[in-house]
């Protein structure tokens, strides 16, 4: 029996005919858009890029093809939907993006270990990211089960101001996908009082202002097609007592969601099964924030992750640029039925200058997990 | 050069003129394939031909008052309800009434499909635009000076133009004020010996050519 996937008669109507399924990425893009990887243990990504004029690097079209296993879509789209980055004054209070198209920084081999530079804008590789897995076979050598993974990499990096940010799509041998963006460059050197900064150079003179980086992402999920994707909620009761009990929510209609511990989301699709017969779906987990919640007219800082129904013109988390559409994340959640989910994840990161953060600035990280959960009826590697 | 009518276009590599237009490089644009030859994949970035061609033909017909309306870029639509076609859309600014108007162009049929217009709405500025702002605050008589004198201790020379700067533009839109409804940007101004000035609570408004100091 395979390990893979399986379709089951369609649990709910097919799409209207105006919207036909997303094309492969192998029809829709060339090179140098199209990536197609195998990775060494046998797991496949295929996907097309684009460099876009606001967003930047977009991925699109994104398969993932398990070993010894039937492909699955993925994700129809997923990009940058915004940087907020507020100081701690209170002012100024930046929208980094901006035209991240035009803000893209020329790489170089230097930037794109082992990989290949496209366009010059582009850096598609693969690099370790350590085990696998590790099993010890208790003496017994032949039992000893032990694996280094690989990533696939796609990066693009952007001069917005003093900062560089360096924009990752990771996609994992194990099948998942984990978008991050690293901030280096210069600090901006603004002076400010002690309470909003921290002291750097000599003694206590110039206090570097602390700020935050709220970073959005878009993301389209597409589970073999728009059809039938729903967003699931899960979350554990019995803080204070022995025991955990799984309650799940389901997001018919579009949802402004908060963290909060051990809860993480899917998107699943109940219409296409792995060989045990559970429905596919991916896993996010947005656990690293730091939650930053602005005032009254920033309510798009009020959630961490928002649930919407698909519109072509809602791009932007801040500052959407269409005219006749919404202007921000907040107002595009407004409780719509939901019948193809775009998610939107919110990643802050508050950062408290350091003496070490002089020229150039070592680089902070800060993204989000999106993981595997029954695409596959077992371990394929 | 004919005056009246300019528009940039972000991604163009090559000045063209076509009847009554003329469309201005401005600078390296976002990413666009460079196989004019070959014909694109529907998923790929349109060419420069393509993007020459959608700004052209979303620009056709309109009557814009001299140095009113700016062509800021053409982006490729990734509606996934219209994958069949290859679709443009152009970001065409008024600074006139503070309207944006996006066309959406067909590129198989050459046509505009779509339109729609609205006010308070601001795309990220194009490189004409910062090069716009930045001679607004040169031409402020206290900023322009600091700006100069900065620019000389920093590169050993006088300014000679805006374009020695190195410049980046962000949309200032708040939700009051003038530039609640005016295209404003601010400017992240860098001098060459990579120190950058101070322009955080400095707003240029293109609408109403002026110069807007930011208190707090």
């Amino acid at each position: 029996m395979l390990a893979g996937l399986l379709a089951v008669p369609l649990a709910s109507p097919a799409p209207p005919p105006s919207a036909p399924a997303a094309a492969d990425a192998a029809d829709a893009c060339g090179s140098p858009y199209l990536v197609d990887r195998t990775l060494p243990n046998g797991a496949r990504w295929r996907l097309c890029w684009e460099i876009r004029t606001i967003e930047g690097l977009t991925v699109t079209r994104v398969r993932y093809m398990p070993k010894d296993s039937r492909s699955i879509s993925v994700l129809r789209s997923g990009a940058l939907a915004q940087i907020h980055v507020p100081y701690d004054s209170g002012e100024p209070r930046y929208h980094d993006i901006g035209s991240l198209g035009s803000a893209a920084v020329t790489l170089t081999a230097a930037d794109c270990p082992g990989g290949e530079l496209a366009k010059s804008k582009v850096c598609v590789t693969t690099r370790p990211r350590g085990h696998a897995y590790l099993k010890d076979g208790w003496g017994d050598e032949s039992q000893r089960r032990t694996a280094q993974g690989q990533e696939l990499v796609v990066l693009a990096a952007y001069q917005v101001g003093w900062y560089t940010y360096v924009s990752e799509w990771v996609f994992g041998d194990d099948g998942s996908i984990t978008p991050r963006i690293g901030a280096t460059g210069s600090l901006a050197g603004t002076t400010t009082a002690p309470k909003h900064g921290w002291p750097l150079g000599v003694g206590r003179k110039h206090f570097e202002e602390s700020h935050s980086h709220n970073v959005f992402w878009r993301m389209d999920f597409d589970i073999e097609g728009r059809a039938r994707d729903v967003v699931e909620q899960y979350d554990f009761a019995g803080n204070r007592t022995k025991k955990r009990s799984l309650v799940k929510t389901v997001f018919n209609r579009e949802t402004r969601a908060l963290n909060s511990r051990m809860r993480w989301w899917r998107v699943v699709d109940p219409g296409v099964r792995n060989t045990d017969r559970h429905p596919v779906s991916w896993e996010i987990n947005n656990s690293d924030s730091a939650e930053y919640r602005g005032p009254a007219d920033e309510a798009f800082t009020h959630a961490d992750v928002y649930v919407t129904q698909y519109r072509a013109c809602e791009r932007l988390a801040t500052e959407n640029v269409a005219p006749r559409c919404g202007r921000s994340v907040d107002r595009y959640a407004n409780d719509e039925r939901v019948t193809d989910p775009v998610v939107w994840v919110n990643v802050g990161f508050h950062h408290v200058a350091r003496d070490e953060d002089a020229d150039p600035m070592p680089i902070h990280w800060q993204g989000f997990r999106v993981t595997p959960r029954d695409v596959t009826a077992t371990n394929p590697y | 050069m004919r005056r009246g009518l300019v528009f940039a276009a972000a991604g163009l590599g090559t000045a063209l003129l076509s009847g009554t237009l003329l469309i201005a490089t401005s600078g390296e644009g976002p990413e666009a394939a460079q196989a004019v030859q070959e014909s694109p994949a529907p998923g790929d970035p349109l060419t420069p031909e393509e993007i020459a061609r959608a700004g052209e033909i979303a620009t056709a017909g309109t009557h814009l008052k001299a140095e009113q309306a700016e062509l800021l870029y053409v982006e490729r639509d990734d509606d996934k309800d219209a994958e069949q076609a290859r679709r443009a859309e152009a970001y065409i600014y008024d600074y006139g009434n503070d309207t944006l108007t996006v066309r959406t162009v067909d590129l198989g049929q050459s046509r505009v499909v779509e339109e729609t217009t609205g006010r308070g709405v601001q795309p990220p500025p194009s490189r004409r635009e910062e090069l716009r702002a930045a001679e607004l605050l040169l031409a402020d008589p206290a900023l322009g000076r600091g700006v100069r004198q900065s620019f000389m201790k920093a590169a050993g020379r006088e300014l000679a133009s805006p374009s020695d700067l190195a410049l980046r533009g962000l949309i200032y839109s708040p939700e009051r004020g003038p530039c609640r409804t005016h295209r404003c940007l601010r400017l992240f101004v860098r001098l060459p010996n990579g120190t950058f000035l101070d322009t955080s609570r400095i707003v240029l408004d293109l609408s109403a050519k002026r110069v807007h100091t930011l208190e707090w």
